[in-house]
């Protein structure tokens, strides 16, 4: 079993010690960004797709449809949704046979957000072997079934009979090359030499650490922690690609939030845009190749009907025209701004908002991206689409 | 075809009107036009009447319009039809009319803006407006529809938001000389450039109040006008125009199709054209909208809409007088009544009874655009019969 690709994505906003999400994002769409970089310039054979999140968005059900349109994935595709952290998400890329993509998603509600896809396949890559796992339970952190989340806030206990009762379990002794899951200082202390920065603590923070392992050609012990609970795996040096989009951080926006009635969603509407909308395809009429988006009954172009053919459509888009929003609006943050695009060179145009950008920045004529994103959510159900990223290239690696 | 001619007009003053529900609204705008009629009207004389409401309001509205009026023997029909409600409420009663089923017709608009709370009522539109799935979530409240567009004309033609704040300031100046108008005062160029920013590029002034208020007209064939008036505004055309509803489709946001079509059919009805018109009452819900109407109803060139309000042609005074009334951005804007108040003015403009009177007016122009851009309607009146 040996790591073909690593792709990571962590929100452009924050600060470098830690990212908030977009008010758009969450753990799915962040799941999508870091496997869309796994996946991108692969032909890998995707069997199984591993999602490890404790902040899944739809917990009765309904994400893998939405992370594999994404992912531009099969829907046949096996897709498991795992809660856990850190250990989970080492234990399933150890556990993992060739074709599995392992994502770690992490999306608090305050910084620590990122997410990190690992491509397992035979051939070339970093090789992990299994060296210990301890299973213990601590819960200095706990969330209650409404929600909420309760600290116990005492880091002595947290670390002597969390991460040291761990180790000791285990008989682990030796110094580590990358440790997660722990306070900066802690996982210091556990490493020799260099250890590599990792600004997540969840279940994407393991992948962060192979990707930084791969790419310094690093061999050593990897230790993974959540609480009292600890996986530990060495990892040998190899020919794994890593793609980051990691740009810079930046302050988030100020926004304001005005109450007032709900949007009301029509799920029948939902399940019929759904894939179009969530793997951007438009109907092209096999007669005069005229696009449609969304796809129509009737041609655009020749008025010939129900013939329509789904085709996917490039990501790289142009504005048309743009504006922004500064009145308020009751459920949606303001100010936000809304372009239409045109797609590529199909001629296609789309309605979006714009994403990773402050608003108000964007002008006629710019490039950039579609990147999936949480639209809107209505009746507490999350309306993915694609959103415009300015500046963003469809196929680009951005690295701190 | 048998000729069609509005004998009366009238309408409630429009604003704010937490006082008075539509109930009350409905038979102040209608009992107004009975009153104008110069030789009497008797009620009774209706054999039909349409019912332009954008928004139901306290329930069944063509139910609450005869029972409110006093007119429970008079077949109504509702029409909603966005913005263009008014005017379209008015087309489909001179069909009527004019094929000789009706002699007589009852025309109606209103709207209860602000039975809503201020800032739900975009939102609310958007219900009307919206495709479910694909644009609802993404925000685009009512001023973003028309922001779309006009950031895209000012980007292609060069206009500017100084010539979106001339359009502000003209009909704020028209609109205090008139009783009915809901902002009655003058503002300057720079009091429009540096109010809050609304939906960029437009700022509060440059974007209509939120109205209550009703208006009806009096619509008769040619063989009974001289029952009514020796004076009769004769409706010369009429026209609806439609375009793809996503703005997704729409090809060149810098225009509006609709109001080209229906400028087309009216045109043609009347038999005259953009150079005709002596005054006009256009969609200005937003102030760089009217001046892309200016280049959709051909008074000007493509992309010489701010060169036109600049040159000051476009005031009372000028060579084409456009909102003498105000407009929507000064008189205010109940959708449903919107189109019909136009001709209200109008047809006191070619009567030569306006209070702000554009001199020697002989043929008439109305227009609305409306709901996702995508529905536009013209009237055209004469002085004239031919």
């Amino acid at each position: 079993m040996r790591v073909r690709a690593v792709g990571t994505y962590l929100p452009p906003w924050g600060t470098r010690d830690g990212r908030v999400a977009g008010s758009d994002e969450d753990a799915l769409t962040l799941a999508v960004e870091c496997g869309r970089a796994a996946l991108a310039d692969r032909d890998a054979d995707v069997q199984h797709v591993v999602l490890v999140t404790r902040d899944l968005p739809l917990l009765e059900g309904g994400n893998s449809a939405a992370l594999l349109a994404g992912l531009g994935l099969p829907p046949t595709t096996a897709a498991a949704e795992q809660v856990g952290g850190a250990p989970a998400a080492l234990d399933a890329v150890l556990t993992a046979a060739p074709g599995t993509l392992v994502i770690g998603a992490d999306c608090p509600g305050a910084a620590g957000a990122g997410a990190a896809a690992a491509l397992i396949a035979d051939g070339e890559g970093v090789t992990l072997t299994p060296v210990a796992r301890v299973q213990r339970s601590l819960p200095v952190r706990a969330r209650a079934r409404d929600g909420r989340v309760h600290d116990y806030d005492d880091q002595r206990l947290a670390r002597e009979r969390g991460m040291r009762a761990a180790l000791d379990e285990a008989g682990i002794a030796r110094k580590a090359v990358a440790a997660v899951g722990l306070a900066g200082r802690d996982a210091a202390a556990l490493c020799e030499g260099d250890p590599p920065r990792v600004v997540t603590t969840g279940a994407s923070a393991p992948l962060f650490a192979l990707a930084a392992l791969a790419e310094a050609r690093a061999a050593g012990l990897l230790l993974a922690f959540e609480q009292a609970t600890m996986t530990a795996a060495d990892v040998v040096g190899g020919t794994t690609a890593v793609r980051r989009h990691e740009p810079d951080p930046s302050a988030p926006p100020t926004s304001r939030a005005t109450t007032g009635p709900e949007i009301r969603i029509s799920l029948a509407a939902y399940d019929r845009a759904f894939d179009e909308k969530l793997r951007l395809e438009a109907g092209r009429c096999p007669h005069c190749a005229t696009f449609a988006l969304p796809p129509r009954h009737r041609c655009l172009g020749c008025g010939s009907e129900g013939d329509a053919v789904l085709t996917e459509l490039p990501r790289d888009a142009t504005v048309y025209t743009t504006t922004t929003v500064h009145t308020p609006v009751p459920g949606l943050a303001t100010p936000y701004t809304i372009v239409i695009v045109e797609l590529g060179g199909t001629g296609v145009r789309l309605l979006a908002q714009v994403t990773d950008a402050t608003p108000g920045g964007v002008s006629i004529g710019e490039r950039g991206a579609m990147v999936l994103r949480r639209v809107a959510e209505r009746s507490g159900i999350p309306d993915y689409g694609y959103s415009f990223s300015p500046g963003r290239s469809s196929n680009e690696q951005v690295a701190p | 075809m048998r000729r069609v001619a509005l004998v009366g007009a009238g309408m409630t003053p429009f604003g704010e009107h937490f006082d008075l529900g539509i109930k009350d609204l409905l038979p102040m705008a209608v009992t107004e036009a009975v009153g104008s009629v110069d030789k009497g009207f008797e009620r009774a004389d209706i054999d039909a009447a349409w019912f332009g409401e954008l928004t139901t309001t306290d329930g069944f509205p063509s139910g609450i319009l005869v029972d409110s009026c006093g007119l429970l023997d008079v077949p109504v029909t509702r029409v909603e039809n966005a913005c263009a409600t008014g005017n379209d409420a008015l087309r489909n009663a001179v069909y009527g009319v004019a094929s000789g089923m009706l002699d007589v017709a009852l025309v109606v608009g209103a709207d209860k803006v602000r039975e809503s709370s201020a800032r739900s009522t975009f939102w609310e539109w958007m219900g009307l407006t919206r495709d479910m799935a694909w644009d609802y979530p993404i925000g685009v409240v009512a001023p973003a529809n028309f922001a779309l567009h006009v950031n895209r004309y000012l980007h292609e033609s060069g206009a500017t938001r100084e010539h979106q704040a001339m359009v502000a300031v003209k009909n704020h100046h028209h609109g205090v000389s008139n009783p009915k108008a809901q902002l009655r005062f003058e503002i300057t160029v720079d009091d429009v450039l540096d109010a809050p920013m609304v939906v960029e590029p437009f700022g509060v002034y440059d974007c209509t109040p939120q109205s209550d208020g009703a208006a009806a007209l009096l619509v008769v064939g040619e063989e009974v006008v001289d029952r009514y008036t020796d004076r009769p505004v004769w409706v010369r055309g009429v026209g609806l125009g439609l375009d793809r509803v996503m703005h997704q489709h729409k090809t060149d946001m810098t225009t509006f199709p609709p109001t080209v079509k229906a400028a087309r059919q009216a045109y043609a009805m009347a038999g005259v054209g953009p150079a005709d018109i002596d005054v006009a009452e256009v969609h200005d819900c937003f102030t760089g909208v009217e001046l892309i109407d200016y280049e959709d109803l051909g008074f000007c060139d493509r992309f010489a809409g701010g060169a036109l309000v600049e040159s000051g042609a476009t005031a009372v005074g000028g060579r084409l007088p456009v909102n003498p009334s105000g407009g929507l951005k000064s008189k205010g804007h109940p959708p449903g009544a919107t189109g019909i108040a136009q001709c209200v003015e109008l047809f006191e403009q070619l009567r030569g009874e306006s209070t702000n009177q554009v001199d020697g007016a002989r043929v008439a122009l109305a227009h609305n655009i409306g709901g996702p851009t995508a529905v536009a309607a013209v009237t055209i009146l004469g002085f004239d019969k031919d």
